[in-house]
């Protein structure tokens, strides 16, 4: 729901257990409780994506039987699956250029029993046009960080699932040529291309490759995204990492984001979501802006997780 | 588990069979044991102890998988 400072404070005060999207000067002035925060002006609401620094997306977490919140840093986020609710869902968010969300992003595909604890969250982003820093908030010490991970570990009750799923846009062209990449790496120089390794900045020049479309990876049917953040002086710089030994192919282009969205949200069925989250990339290159993507609402973000963290896809979890 | 199951599940790790599941947990699970399988096939049997493990946490999620896979 889109609540005003005000709105959101009694909420607070009331006890109620939140997840909050907002400006971070909005988010600096709530005061201490059961919720977690973290920054981005851009929303998903009923009335279409926005950008505002009035406005909060506030999720009540009514589904919960009890909350814990905990803050972690690079050397210690995958205590997640250590610390989590045995039978719950984990809410993460990040800070966009954060150590931490670097580290994750490499490394949560490898990390046993990860796909044992549904993990849903964000990377928290900025303004734009006016640049600034990505935060992340523990409402329950009130305290901001630009370099932590917050985690909300929520216990569902007994016979209760917490289900994540995409919603994916994207689609690859079999007729294309598989790449494969030497590393787990965020920053790419050299590729491989139907076993052929090439300078990957060269294969995208040379292609005419539009960089606003994302590289593709099939996971048994379910396309996974990695958006490309910038090429330049032979480099291509990635929003997520690339997988050693995972075949891409870039994505074919879309040229109406909004009926593209259409059609994908009708296939997934009717759906309850108990939170969602769309990307920056897909609001930006896609212009959202005014635009519904219903039943989903929440925050437009600087990367998202369902798991493992991934880029230009709509995220959503529905308890079952 | 099942051993028609099981013997499918293999068959599915291994690439011989394809399923997509309505789950984005299990899909990404297939996808993960795929690749252990791939660097080290020996690993089957410790990957199906994986996916049984999975299945008995969320049993409810998973049984309409396992009975699609049951009729490939």
């Amino acid at each position: 729901m889109l609540l005003t400072l005000e709105e959101t404070i009694d909420l607070i005060k009331k006890g109620r257990m939140l997840h909050i999207a907002a400006d971070d000067s909005l988010l600096a002035q709530l005061p201490a409780g059961q919720w977690i925060g973290g920054t981005t002006p851009y929303l998903i609401t009923e009335e279409g994506a926005i950008h505002t620094k009035e406005k909060l997306s506030v999720t009540a977490i009514d589904y919960a039987e009890e909350v814990r919140t905990a803050v972690y840093g690079k050397y210690n986020v995958f205590q997640i699956v250590e610390e989590c609710y045995e039978d719950g869902l984990t809410m993460l968010i990040m800070p966009f250029g954060a150590e931490v969300t670097t580290k994750y992003a490499k490394e949560a595909p490898e990390v046993e029993e990860l796909l044992m604890h549904p993990t849903v969250g964000w990377v928290s982003g900025f303004d734009l046009e006016e640049g600034g820093e990505a935060k992340v908030y523990d409402g329950t010490t009130g305290k901001s960080y630009t370099d932590r991970a917050v985690a909300m570990y929520i216990k569902l009750p007994e016979g209760k699932n917490a289900v994540i799923n995409i919603v994916n846009i994207f689609e690859d062209d079999k007729t294309d040529p598989i790449i494969t990449f030497p590393d787990n790496t965020l920053d790419v120089r050299t590729c491989s291309v139907n076993g052929q390794e090439v300078v990957f900045a060269d294969y995208i020049r040379r292609k005419g490759i539009n960089t606003q479309m994302p590289l593709v990876a099939d996971y048994n049917g379910v396309y996974i995204n990695t958006s490309i953040k910038a090429v330049e002086d032979g480099k291509v710089s990635l929003y997520a990492p690339v997988f050693k030994g995972q075949g891409y192919r870039f994505a074919t282009e879309v040229s109406d984001y909004v009926a593209k969205f259409d059609e994908k949200i009708k296939m997934a069925g009717a759906v309850t979501p108990v939170f969602s989250c769309n990307c920056i990339l897909n609001y930006m290159y896609g212009g959202l802006q005014g635009k519904k993507t219903p039943p989903y609402v929440g925050p437009i973000t600087f990367g998202e997780i369902a798991y493992q963290l991934i880029n230009q896809t709509l995220v959503y979890c529905e308890i079952e | 588990m099942d051993a028609n199951i099981e013997n499918k599940l293999k068959l599915m790790l291994q690439g011989h069979l394809k399923y997509t599941s309505d789950n984005l947990a299990f899909n990404m699970l297939i996808k993960k044991l795929q690749r252990k399988i791939e660097e080290n096939p020996e690993s089957i049997d410790i990957c199906i102890e994986e996916i049984d493990i999975f299945a008995d946490k969320y049993s409810k999620i998973v049984a309409t998988d396992f009975a699609r896979i049951a009729a490939l």
